[in-house]
C-alpha cells in the first residue's frame, strides 16, 4: 500500500539523564498491517509508545502519524488525531462501572465541556459504548464497578477505552500478558477482529502470538530498532536470533 | 423506595423546609434562627466550593477565602467607594472573584496534590495581607461598614435587603440557583468528566481529555461560587473584614465539606448547618466547644471520611432498591 | 542606620530560630508525606511550656531541656494516635492537622486564658551595638538555634537512627526490605519535629509573647523556608529561613513588613510553579 506512512519516526531518542532509553529510532510503518514490536526487556519498546502517546517528551528526533508531525503535542491532542493506547500496567477508572469507562471515552471525541446537557441523554456516546461492550463480550459485566473486575476483563476494558475513542492506530502493550490460555485465545481473536478495519501496532512478548497474528515485525533492542520484515523474514535473522529467540525467557 | 427517590424526597424536604422556614422555625424556636439559617446557607456555599474541588476533582484547595473576600469585597467597596447600586456591585464582587480565579487557577492547576493545596494557601495569603496593608480602600483590619442600596427600585415600590423576608428570599434565591448551576454541571458530560480526572488522570489524557482545562473549568467554578458567597455575605452583614480572607476560613470551609460529605451535592449544607447549630447551641454553654469541633474534624477524618452525607448515602444504597439509572454515588 | 543593623540582626536572630522550627516541618513533610497545619502550634506549645516552667520552677534554663523533651513525647504520641491512623488517607492528612491546630489552640486557650504573656529574658543584659542596646539574648538565642541545628545535622548524618530516617525518606520500600523499622522511624520524625519546634518555642519565647495564637503568624514562614529552600534540602531551608527573615527585617526599618511578607509569598509561588525543588538546587525528593 503507497500513499502517506501510519507511522514515521526519524531519529527518536530519549535520555533519562546519563541513561539513553531510545536511541536513533527510525521506522516507518504502513497503513493497512498489524505490526508488532518485540525484543528483550529494557529495550525501550514501552518508552517508545510514551514517547509516540506524548506521555514522554522526545530528547531528540520527530514523530509524524498520517503525515502530520505530532512530536511534541500534549496528550489529549495526540488522542484526537486517532491513536489510542491500552496501558502494560492495566489502568481504567475504578470508581466507575464499564459502561461509564467507555462511555466517557467515546464522549471525549463529542467534546465534554457543555454543561447544559445531562450526560445520560448524550445517546451517541452511550450507544458506542454498549457496541464495544457487545464487541468485546462485556455486556454482562456493563453495570459493573471496575475496580470489582478480574483480570483478563480490566484488559478487556482497557482495549474498550482505547478503541471508544474511534482510533485510526491502535497501541496495545502487551494485551495478553499474565492471562491464562483460554482468555488469551479470545483476546487474541478480538484482536484480529480489530485489525480488520483498524491498524494496530502491538508490544508483545509470546512469540507464537506474535507470529500467528502480525504482518510485519520490528525487533528492538537497547533503545534502538534492530531488524524489521515479515515473520517468516525475522525468523531467519540471524542478529535476531542471537540477541532475542535464542536465549528468551517467557515471562 | 429506590436510591433516586429517595434522594428526591430528600431534596424536596430541604427545599420545603427552606421556603417555610421564616414562618415554620418561629415556631418551634428563637426567631433569631431563621438569621442563623441564612447564614448557614451563605457559608455553606463556600464549602460547596470546596466540595466542587475536592468531591469532584480531587483538588483540595485550603484557599477558598480568597474568592469569598474579594466577592465581599468587590461588594462592599463597590457600593463604598465607587456608589455603585445592588446588582452592578453584587455583579462586580462576583465578576472580581471569577476573574482571579481564572488567573490563580491557571497557575494553581498546573500543580496537584499537596503542592496544590499549598499555593492555594500563598494565594489567598497574599491578597489576605494585600487587604490587610491597603487601609485606605479596604480599612485592612477594622472592616469595612456600610449601607446596601435597594434591590430594585421602580417607581414607589422598593426591595430593600434590610427588610428581613426580602434579605431571607433573596439569599435563598441566589443561593438555591448556585446549588442548581452545580448539580446541573455535575450531572453533565463535563461533570462526569471531573470524576473521570480525579480518579486517573494519566488515563483521563491518553482518552483525550485534556485534564489541565478540566481542573481549571472546576476551579474557576469553584471560585464562582465562593465568590457568590462572599458578595451574599457582604449584603447580610452589611459589612467588609481581610479577616475573612485568613486561611483560618477557607480550612473552616473545608472542615464543613468533609464533615458534610464530600462527593455529594448537599453534603456541604450538611456540614456547616452542623457545625454552625454546634457553635451556636455549644458556646453558650461551653466555652471550648472548639476542641470538639477539632476532634470531630480528626475522628471524621480517620473513621468517616465520607462524613455525614458520604455514609446517609452509603446507607441509602446498602437499604433502597437500586433504581433503573443506577449510578455511581454522586447526587 | 543603626536601627537598620538592628533590626537586620533582629531578621538573622529570628531566621535561625524558624530554621530551627521548619526543619522540623521539612522532615515531617519529606518523610511522612503530610502537611503539618499544626507545625506553628507545635511551637506555641513550645513557648508556653517554657513559660510554664518557668512559672514553677523559677528557673528558665531548665526548660531549654524540659521542653523539647516534652514536646518529643507529645510528638510521638500524636503520631500514633493521629497520624498513623490517617495513613490511608494522605489526602485528608492536611484536614486531620487542622484539627490538631484547633485543638492545640483551645486547649492552651483553656488552661491558661487568652491574655498574652511575657516571660522576662534569663540574660537581660544589653549592650551597646552601633549607637543601640541590643540585647545579649538574642546573640544567645540564636547561638542555641546554631547549635541545635548542628546536633540535628550531626545526629541525621552521623547517628544510625539518623541514617535510617534519611533511608526511609529515600526509600521507604527498599528501607523496609532491608530491616528498618519504618513505623518506628515516622515516630521518631514526627516527635524531632515536634520538639525542634518547640525548643525554638523556648528560644523564642522571651523575645516575643507567649499566647495561643503564636504559631498562626510562624506557619506561613516555616512554609516559605521549606519550599523556597527546596523541599527535602534541608541546609537550603536554613539558609532560605535566614535570608528571607533577614531581609524582612531590613526592609521593616523603612516600609511595611507586610510589604516583605507578600513579596516572600510571591516569591514561594514562583519557586513552587517554576523550581519546585527550590531556588538552592539541591537534594531531590
Amino acid at each position: 500500500m503507497t500513499g502517506v506512512p501510519l507511522l514515521e519516526v526519524n531519529g527518536v531518542s530519549k535520555r533519562f539523564g546519563g541513561l539513553s532509553a531510545l536511541d536513533g529510532v527510525n521506522l516507518s510503518l504502513e497503513t493497512g498491517k498489524l505490526h508488532a514490536i518485540i525484543g528483550p526487556n529494557g529495550a525501550g519498546k514501552t518508552t517508545f509508545f510514551n514517547v509516540i502517546t506524548g506521555t514522554l517528551s522526545v530528547s531528540g528526533g520527530r514523530i509524524k502519524f498520517l503525515g502530520d508531525d505530532i512530536t511534541d503535542k500534549a496528550v489529549h491532542q495526540i488522542s484526537h488525531h486517532g491513536l489510542a493506547r491500552t496501558l502494560q500496567i492495566k489502568s481504567v477508572f475504578g470508581s466507575m462501572t464499564v459502561r461509564e469507562n467507555l462511555w466517557i471515552a467515546a464522549q471525549s471525541r463529542e467534546g465534554v465541556f457543555s454543561v447544559f446537557k445531562n450526560w445520560k441523554k448524550c445517546t451517541r456516546a452511550a450507544e458506542k459504548a454498549d457496541a464495544i461492550c457487545d464487541q468485546l463480550g462485556l455486556t454482562s459485566l456493563a453495570n459493573q464497578t471496575a475496580a470489582n473486575l478480574s483480570y483478563g476483563d480490566v484488559a478487556l476494558l482497557e482495549i474498550g477505552l482505547a478503541l471508544a475513542t474511534d482510533p485510526k492506530l491502535l497501541l496495545l502493550d502487551e494485551p495478553i500478558c499474565g492471562m491464562g490460555p483460554a482468555e488469551t485465545e479470545q483476546t487474541v481473536a478480538k484482536i484480529q477482529e480489530i485489525s480488520k478495519h483498524t491498524d494496530i501496532i502491538i508490544i508483545e512478548h509470546d512469540i507464537e502470538v506474535v507470529f500467528k497474528i502480525a504482518d510485519q515485525i520490528t525487533v528492538m533492542a537497547n533503545g534502538s530498532v534492530l531488524a524489521q520484515g515479515k515473520p517468516e523474514e525475522i525468523a531467519e535473522n540471524a542478529e535476531v536470533r542471537t540477541a532475542y529467540l535464542g536465549d528468551e525467557d517467557d515471562d | 423506595m429506590t436510591t433516586t427517590t429517595i434522594h428526591r424526597v430528600g431534596t424536596l424536604l430541604l427545599i420545603l423546609f427552606t421556603l417555610s422556614a421564616p414562618w415554620v422555625l418561629p415556631i418551634f424556636v428563637d426567631s433569631f434562627w431563621v438569621d442563623i439559617y441564612s447564614e448557614i446557607l451563605i457559608w455553606s456555599l463556600l464549602a460547596a466550593s470546596v466540595n466542587l474541588l475536592f468531591g469532584y476533582v480531587g483538588l483540595l484547595s485550603f484557599g477558598q477565602a480568597l474568592f469569598f473576600g474579594l466577592g465581599m469585597y468587590g461588594v462592599a467597596v463597590g457600593i463604598a467607594k465607587f456608589d455603585l447600586s445592588f446588582w452592578p456591585a453584587f455583579m462586580f464582587g462576583v465578576a472580581l472573584a471569577t476573574g482571579m480565579a481564572v488567573i490563580a487557577g491557571a497557575l494553581a492547576v498546573r500543580l496537584t496534590w499537596h503542592y496544590f493545596a499549598i499555593i492555594t494557601v500563598v494565594f489567598s495569603l497574599i491578597f489576605y495581607f494585600t487587604a490587610l496593608s491597603w487601609k485606605q480602600i479596604t480599612g485592612g483590619d477594622d472592616g469595612l461598614p456600610f449601607s446596601v442600596p435597594p434591590i430594585v427600585s421602580i417607581g414607589d415600590f422598593e426591595l430593600v435587603i434590610t427588610n428581613p423576608f426580602t434579605q431571607y428570599f433573596f439569599i435563598v434565591l441566589m443561593v438555591g440557583a448556585c446549588y442548581a448551576l452545580m448539580s446541573r454541571v455535575i450531572n453533565s458530560p463535563l461533570g462526569r468528566a471531573f470524576v473521570t480526572v480525579r480518579e486517573n488522570d494519566t488515563r483521563a489524557a491518553l482518552i483525550g481529555l485534556n485534564v489541565y482545562l478540566i481542573r481549571l473549568s472546576a476551579f474557576v467554578l469553584a471560585g464562582f461560587i465562593a465568590g457568590v458567597a462572599g458578595a451574599l455575605f457582604a449584603f447580610f452583614g452589611r459589612y467588609a473584614s481581610a479577616s475573612y480572607m485568613f486561611y483560618h476560613v477557607s480550612g473552616e470551609a473545608v472542615v464543613w465539606a468533609i464533615i458534610g460529605g464530600v462527593g455529594t451535592l448537599f453534603g456541604p449544607i450538611l456540614g456547616t448547618g452542623l457545625l454552625i447549630v454546634l457553635r451556636e447551641e455549644l458556646s453558650s454553654v461551653w466555652d471550648h466547644y472548639l476542641l470538639l469541633v477539632g476532634v470531630a474534624v480528626i475522628v471524621t477524618v480517620i473513621f468517616a471520611p465520607r462524613g455525614v452525607g458520604g455514609v446517609f448515602v452509603a446507607l441509602v444504597q446498602k437499604y433502597a432498591k437500586p433504581s433503573s439509572s443506577d449510578k455511581e454515588g454522586s447526587q | 542606620m543603626d536601627l537598620v543593623i538592628a533590626l537586620g540582626l533582629n531578621g538573622i536572630v529570628w531566621g535561625l530560630i524558624i530554621a530551627l522550627i521548619a526543619l522540623g516541618l521539612s522532615i515531617i513533610f519529606g518523610l511522612l508525606d503530610i502537611i503539618n497545619i499544626a507545625h506553628g502550634d507545635f511551637f506555641m506549645v513550645g513557648t508556653v511550656l517554657a513559660w510554664a516552667v518557668l512559672e514553677t520552677t523559677g528557673n528558665y534554663w531548665l526548660a531549654f531541656f524540659l521542653v523539647p523533651i516534652i514536646g518529643f513525647g507529645m510528638g510521638a504520641l500524636i503520631e500514633y494516635a493521629v497520624i498513623q491512623p490517617i495513613k490511608n488517607a494522605a489526602a485528608l492528612s492536611i484536614v486531620a492537622t487542622f484539627g490538631l491546630s484547633i485543638i492545640l489552640q483551645e486547649s492552651v486557650r483553656a488552661t491558661y486564658g487568652a491574655a498574652p504573656n511575657r516571660i522576662a529574658a534569663p540574660i537581660e543584659e544589653t549592650f551597646l551595638l552601633f549607637g543601640i542596646q541590643y540585647e545579649y539574648y538574642r546573640i544567645f538565642a540564636a547561638l542555641v538555634a546554631i547549635f541545635a541545628i548542628c546536633v540535628f545535622f550531626a545526629f541525621l548524618h552521623k547517628t544510625k537512627l539518623g541514617t535510617w530516617m534519611r533511608a526511609v525518606r529515600f526509600d521507604p520500600e527498599t528501607a523496609t526490605a532491608m530491616g528498618i523499622p519504618a513505623r518506628r522511624i515516622y515516630m521518631v520524625t514526627f516527635a524531632i519535629g515536634f520538639a525542634m519546634a518547640a525548643l525554638g518555642g523556648v528560644v523564642a519565647a522571651p523575645i516575643t509573647t507567649v499566647d495561643f495564637q503564636a504559631g498562626i503568624d510562624i506557619l506561613p514562614f516555616c512554609f516559605m523556608a521549606v519550599i523556597i529552600g527546596g523541599l527535602g534540602n534541608l541546609e537550603g531551608t536554613v539558609a532560605a529561613a535566614v535570608l528571607l527573615a533577614f531581609v524582612e527585617g531590613i526592609i521593616t526599618s523603612f516600609a511595611d513588613p507586610t510589604f516583605a511578607r507578600i513579596g516572600s509569598l510571591c516569591l514561594m509561588s514562583a519557586v513552587l510553579m517554576f523550581r519546585p525543588h527550590g531556588i538552592f538546587a539541591g537534594a531531590t525528593r
